[in-house]
């Protein structure tokens, strides 16, 4: 087919009734897929970190939400006009966003470099902390509201969807931390983060269910989109990772931990397994979200 | 705006006119026109509704950009500053008619071949940045209508001030039950329709 | 804007010549670039409109794909898919080799030379013509329009309306019964003009009736729309003229008696009576009880009614003998033959007579005109058949038995009469009556007219049109007497075709078929771009486009709407001609040296051109192009008003008198409602087939008309259940315009321009969903074709619709030879006399198709290939 650009199928798309969303999930998208995906869970596992006192935990989240950073900064069309993002607090939430992330990025960094130094102690390494941890959760809570805030897409537009990206965000950051351990690396005090982390992904099981069912609810293009991830051409990354992956593994080995000790190579794979799985349902609620009919 | 669906024979000579006018690069279809059936066979109706930027008074794409590229002019027109934009296409996913238009990278109609026309019209466009119809607003500075307004072979389409309500599209849309599309979003589009 | 620094910008008026409407632009041009196409305001054309291809043609001008070099075959083998193996050549090398062959052929007969053109070049095509008479041979080939040509529409257009085409009184119609022309649509003459007219009348309140088996861009904006079977119209015409006659008992009886052969007296023998002296047809006078010669002053009354004695013989006015001839054709004999429930066809039949308003008058200009709001329109679609002529007797009957022809509201000739500019009193003609009383027309684009009929010369044409001068446009013969001359007892062979730009094997049929008529011919092309048709061409010369050439005349009859302003342009270069493209009238000139026939060019130019002294081309000295078209404004607008005149305000325009729009009411000259002559004729075509021993069914010259079924109506193979009809697109004209990258981008996003419109539920019984890949195997060809399913409840249950003439495969058209661009017609219907209606030579469209999802995706050409293979094997075997 010559029809294989990019550019291409948009102009094919547009004689569609129900159009695909592509630039938030397809070629550069995917970037921004990651982006998230990873700001999320590095933020996450800050969160988790500094409680547990994991020094690995922070060092880690930092570096993920780096990733995550530099994954924002390509996609964008301009990356050199990346500052001007910070212009539009009042109204956007990317700029809202980028505040917060760069607040998370910025302490953080100062936070370890302090650490590194052994003087993290001190008050300002207090207050490095304590702002880095504001940042972090601001970070957490902004990537729904940029989806929730886009109007063209009814899939993403509602406050389930917040909840939704809080929740895999902080399942994100503890399954960082599991993996951690998993992988024999020291941690603090990981065990407490294991019944976090059940209870995570089963509320995160439930909301899934529940914003499914309210989008189906939600309209012609929402149903359109829910239909799209159970049984159109969205389903096998949503069965398999969000769903089997992300969730009934996780789920399953997690309750298994209660009865019994869980090797460590396993819980390594828990941790993976759940990531995978959050990346999983970022992207496939992307790739799910459609435009409206137009004209009616 | 308006656009008169009855007079309307969905030619799409407004989508290219609108290309020649502004040289929007491949891929960037500013205007364009759909067909939306309706009806069971025999009892069917067809009809050709063109589609643009609808300059929403409240403009949802606007709200979101982060940058401030894309802005009102006091005229009500929705503008995007092109020096401004970063390409996060955040707007691409606010706006709910799908009007914007994310040029990836520069390229031309005629693969390997830029020509006069391109290379002359090409300077209008950068890449990496989101575009869509401005109401032709160099046009209208020129004192003259958008082009798909001027050009439109059934003269379905009228332009002028709908805040004026002795203006023709004020009249058109009272006396013809004019239309907007969407409106239970709340971004009071500034293109109303005319049944066909 | 990138005018800021510049030295020029310009705004250059001229004429759109991407479709025959010959739209006027204005052409912005900045620093040598043409940087946008616009309408020119001041023309009644188009009013500053222009349709989508009109703003596009910046890219056909710059289209890197475009020839620009002269270029010579080099591989010996033609065929569909044969590459030729171009080499360039400079254009010394080509104008000798080209002067070369034509010199031999006029020496030896040059009626070998043929010459194919499409309608789209007003300009060329007509002033190659004239190259051609003054060649010597009689052949040309309106190959272009091909299938997608008015034919015998035509031919009706010059024996009622005086003129090419007719469209709808846009300013007064109030009921549009349209058998699927795109008027107003965005096709159809002056598409411009008309798609502003009509939308005006839908606000007006005219109402429109679509009667056609799609929902098609024209029918989508009907009020209500009809669908039918493809082919029937005339059985739908031909109920409503029963309801009308039998049933209403309506028609336009003053009409009847003084502007048609309705009260001539008919004899038992189906031929008029005539008086002894005058020889003129009788008519009978009710009043004093006697039969008079049509044009007696003495006549009292006229009777349309009755059987009267004359001189001993039985005779019957016309209209009473065509009125007992619709006696048959109800409304129930129509229904299962169209599909269309009686009902409805009594009900429309109802609404358009009373809607006719017969006997209500309207003042225009202060003078009382008849009053007959209804129109009927068809064109390619409801024509396009075995039956065709008759077909179109019975949709014209329509607007003759309620007098609507010709007047205000009702059907008009696209410029039937012309007074005159009024300064110089020209151009000007007028519709004039022969000795018969019938009309012959004031102007017809090619000469002679197609009545008084001409004579039948079997030999003298390559297509037939000679044994049946009937034929007004493109001869559907062609191909089947050009493979086999000697079985007409054509006595040559073509061997070679002068060939302007028209894609033949895309616009007529099977192309297969086609090609192999061409194969041996050497074919000399004045190509835009390397298209199909150019696989079979010898020497490509680079052809400059229409912004890049001046013309003797942009206009004809037809590029003016019937109503609004008299209207005439320029056609003048934008930029000089890219590369090395050449005008071809230029060229033409310079082989009209080489081929030492100046005498009898000039000669043809000054008469068909209408040259006037002092501005008659004179023999012994040679003229520029320009000095050629400056002649002839100045001979036709006076000496003010030459060519520079024209370059430098672009478009001269005066308002239309009431009498040239609406010129039926006072013009002396009648049209049949009984077309006795074509009895006559058809003798005399039989007679002289016979001679030559071909067997040709020639009984459909008849004098009143008749629904006959296609080939397709009677084909009953099995899971051969569909019919393919092919439509017209607003943003496509032919195949020409398909590599524009622009109208390719609008294409797209119209799920009907590239694929193949189906109806929803008759699609999924054969478990084919939207966007699925379909294959379409004609049962006539054989040949298969693929695209992807458009599913609409918008088409009639039995019928696959295609759009334009995409399809392509020429490898020089890269974006038009891609996947999914679209589907070629012509592959489903074959060649052959079988196939052609015979008195016009009318190709027949119809054709029954099997429509099966195909079992893997992409590639109109896969089912082709092997085919193709086979084809391509027997051209190694014997070249030549
Ligand atoms: S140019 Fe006019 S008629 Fe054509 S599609 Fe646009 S609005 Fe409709
Ligand atoms: S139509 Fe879309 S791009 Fe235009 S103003 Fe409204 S939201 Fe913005
Ligand atoms: S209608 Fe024909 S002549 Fe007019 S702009 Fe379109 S292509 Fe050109």
């Amino acid at each position: 087919m010559a029809r294989t650009e990019p550019f291409q199928i948009r102009i094919a798309d547009l004689r569609e009734r129900y159009r695909p969303q592509r630039e938030w999930a397809e070629g550069r998208g995917l970037l921004l897929i990651l982006a998230h995906f990873f700001t999320g869970a590095g933020a996450g596992a800050w969160l988790f970190a500094v409680p547990l006192g994991s020094d690995t935990g922070l060092v880690a989240g930092f570096f993920l939400a780096v990733l995550g950073a530099v994954g924002h900064l390509f996609f964008l069309g301009r990356p050199e006009r990346f500052w001007r993002m910070a212009t539009r607090m009042g109204s956007s939430w990317i700029s809202r966003g980028l505040v917060g992330l760069s607040l998370f990025l910025v302490t953080a960094f100062l936070y370890l470099a302090l650490l590194f130094l052994a003087a993290h102690t001190t008050t300002l390494g207090s207050i490095l902390l304590a702002l880095s941890m504001l940042g972090a959760l601001w970070t957490i809570i902004y990537k729904g509201f940029v989806w929730a805030s886009s109007k063209g897409i009814p899939l993403w537009n509602t406050p389930l969807v917040p909840a939704l990206y809080i929740a895999y965000a902080l399942r994100g950051g503890a399954a960082v931390l599991i993996l951690l351990a998993g992988l024999g690396i020291q941690l603090g005090a990981w065990e407490p983060l294991e019944p976090i982390k059940l209870w995570l992904a089963v509320s995160t099981a439930v909301l899934v269910l529940i914003y499914l069912e309210v989008m189906r609810g939600s309209g012609m293009t929402a149903l359109r989109s829910v239909n799209l991830l159970l049984f159109g051409k969205v389903a096998l990354p949503f069965y398999l990772g969000a769903v089997l992956l992300g969730l009934i593994v996780p789920i399953g080995i997690g309750s298994f931990a209660y009865l019994d000790h869980i090797p460590a190579g396993l819980l390594a794979l828990v941790g993976l397994l759940s990531l995978l799985g959050d990346l999983s349902i970022i992207y496939c609620i992307a790739r799910a979200g459609l435009y409206r009919p137009l004209p009616t | 705006m308006v656009i008169d669906l009855k007079k309307c024979i969905g030619c799409t000579g407004c989508a290219l006119v609108c290309k020649a006018e502004n040289a929007t690069p491949p891929g960037i279809l500013w205007l364009r026109v759909v067909k939306h059936e309706t009806g069971k066979y025999p009892q069917v109706r067809r009809v050709s509704v063109p589609l643009q930027c609808m300059h929403c008074a409240e403009p949802p794409c606007m709200e979101v950009c982060p940058t401030g590229a894309t802005f009102q002019h006091p005229n009500g027109i929705v503008d995007i500053d092109a020096e401004l934009c970063v390409g996060c296409r955040y707007c691409m996913m606010a706006c709910p008619y799908d009007q914007r238009f994310f040029l990836s990278a520069e390229r031309t109609y005629f693969p390997g071949h830029t020509t006069p026309f391109e290379q002359a019209g090409y300077q209008r466009h950068q890449a990496g940045v989101v575009s869509k119809c401005n109401f032709c607003t160099p046009r209208l500075q020129r004192g003259l209508e958008p082009a798909c307004v001027a050009n439109c072979m059934s003269r379905a389409r009228t332009f002028g001030d709908l805040d004026d309500s002795n203006s023709e599209v004020s009249k058109l849309i009272r006396d013809r039950a004019g239309y907007q599309l969407h409106p239970e979003l709340g971004t009071n589009p500034s293109i109303y329709y005319l049944p066909p | 804007m990138q005018t800021e620094n510049a030295q020029e910008d310009l705004w250059i008026p001229t004429t759109c010549g991407l479709c025959y409407s010959v739209c006027a632009l204005k052409v912005h041009r900045v620093n040598g670039t043409v940087i946008k196409i616009e309408g020119n305001p001041e023309s009644a054309t188009n009013r500053g409109r222009l349709c989508p291809r009109g703003v596009s043609g910046i890219m056909l001008l710059y289209d890197p794909n475009r020839v620009n070099v002269p270029l010579k075959r080099t591989n010996p083998n033609k065929g569909l898919d044969v590459d030729p193996g171009w080499k360039e050549i400079t254009w010394e090398e080509a104008i000798d080799t080209v002067a070369e062959r034509l010199r031999k052929i006029r020496r030896e007969d040059p009626r070998k030379l043929l010459m194919t053109g499409t309608v789209t070049t007003q300009d060329e095509v007509p002033f190659s013509r004239f190259f051609t008479m003054a060649f010597g041979t009689p052949n040309g080939w309106n190959s272009g329009a091909g299938n997608h040509c008015g034919t015998a529409e035509h031919l009706y257009g010059a024996l009622l309306h005086a003129s090419w085409a007719k469209q709808p009184d846009s300013d007064h119609c109030r009921y549009l019964l349209n058998f699927g022309s795109g008027v107003g649509s965005g096709s159809y003459y002056t598409v411009t003009g008309m798609a502003q007219r009509i939308a005006e009348a839908r606000l007006r309140g005219m109402k429109h009736v679509a009667v056609d088996p799609f929902l098609s861009p024209s029918a989508e904006k009907a009020d209500e729309w009809i669908p039918i079977r493809p082919g029937t119209d005339a059985a739908f015409a031909l109920a409503m003229l029963n309801v009308l006659l039998h049933e209403l008992n309506v028609y336009d009886a003053e009409y009847l008696k003084h502007h048609t052969n309705g009260p001539y007296l008919i004899g038992a023998d189906g031929s008029y009576l005539r008086d002894e002296t005058e020889k003129v047809p009788l008519i009978w006078d009710p009043v004093d009880a006697a039969a008079k010669p049509f044009h007696s002053p003495e006549i009292k009354d006229f009777a349309l009614d009755g059987v009267y004695a004359v001189d001993g013989q039985r005779a019957r006015p016309a209209f009473a003998v065509l009125k007992e001839h619709l006696a048959p054709f109800t409304a129930e004999w129509a229904e299962p033959i169209t599909t269309i429930p009686a009902a409805t066809i009594r009900r429309v039949a109802k609404e358009f007579a009373e809607e006719a308003r017969i006997g209500s008058t309207v003042v225009i200009d202060g003078k009382a005109l008849p009053y007959r709001p209804v129109a009927v329109m068809y064109f390619k679609g409801a024509q396009g058949h075995k039956n065709a002529l008759l077909n179109c007797m019975a949709l014209e009957l329509l607007t003759e038995i309620v007098g609507a022809s010709n007047v205000p509201g009702g059907l008009l000739g696209m410029n039937s009469c012309s007074v005159g500019e009024p300064e110089t009193g020209q151009p000007a003609w007028i519709p004039k009556a022969d000795r018969d009383g019938l009309m012959i027309t004031g102007y017809w684009p090619s000469f002679p007219p197609p009545y008084p009929p001409k004579e039948v010369r079997a030999t003298e044409t390559i297509d037939l049109r000679g044994l049946i001068p009937t034929c007004p446009g493109s001869s559907g013969a062609l191909p089947v007497v050009m493979a086999d001359p000697k079985r007409f007892a054509v006595p040559y062979q073509i061997e070679m075709n002068l060939h302007l730009g028209s894609n033949y094997l895309m616009t007529f049929a099977d192309p297969e078929a086609v090609a192999r008529a061409f194969q041996n011919v050497f074919q000399v092309s004045f190509a835009l771009f390397l298209d199909e048709s150019t696989y079979l061409s010898d020497i490509v010369l680079p052809a400059a486009s229409y912004l890049e050439r001046l013309s003797h005349t942009a206009d004809w009859m037809s590029s003016n709407a019937a109503v609004g302003e008299w209207c005439y342009h320029v056609r003048q270069p934008v930029v000089d001609p890219i590369a090395q493209r050449r005008s071809v009238c230029e060229v033409l000139l310079e082989l009209v040296e080489r081929l030492e026939m100046r005498e009898e060019f000039y000669a043809f130019i000054n008469l068909l051109l209408k040259l006037k002294e002092p501005h008659m081309l004179d023999p012994t000295r040679c003229y520029s192009w320009s000095e050629i078209v400056d002649r002839r404004y100045k001979s036709v607008f006076g000496e003010a008003r030459g060519l520079e005149w024209f370059k430098k305000h672009g478009v001269l325009k005066w308002p239309k008198q009431a009498e040239e729009v609406y010129w039926k009411p006072s013009s002396s000259a009648r049209v049949p409602i009984y077309f006795e002559w074509f009895k006559t004729l058809g003798e005399k075509v039989k007679a002289q087939a016979d001679e030559i021993g071909i067997e040709l069914d020639t009984s459909a010259f008849q004098p009143l008309p008749e629904w006959r079924p296609c080939r397709a109506h009677e084909e009953n193979s099995p899971g051969y259940d569909f019919y393919a009809i092919y439509y017209k697109l607003p943003m496509q004209t032919f195949s020409g315009t398909y590599d524009n990258p622009w109208l390719d981008e609008v294409c797209q996003t119209n799920p009907f321009a590239y694929g193949v419109a189906i109806n929803a539920s008759a699609a999924r019984q054969r478990g084919i969903e939207e966007g699925d890949w379909i294959e379409i195997t004609s049962v006539a060809t054989g040949h298969t074709v693929r695209g992807q399913a458009a599913l609409t409840e918008g088409i009639h249950p039995e019928v696959i619709a295609i759009a334009g003439c995409g399809g392509h495969w020429s490898k020089y058209l890269p974006i038009a030879n891609q996947d999914g661009k679209g589907l070629c017609f012509e592959w489903l219907i074959p060649v052959g006399l079988d196939n052609v209606d015979i008195p016009s030579l009318t190709q027949d469209t119809c054709v029954k198709v099997k429509v099966v999802k195909a079992t893997d995706r992409g590639s109109k050409r896969s089912s082709r290939s092997s085919r193709l293979n086979d084809l391509n094997h027997l051209n190694d075997l014997n070249p030549g």
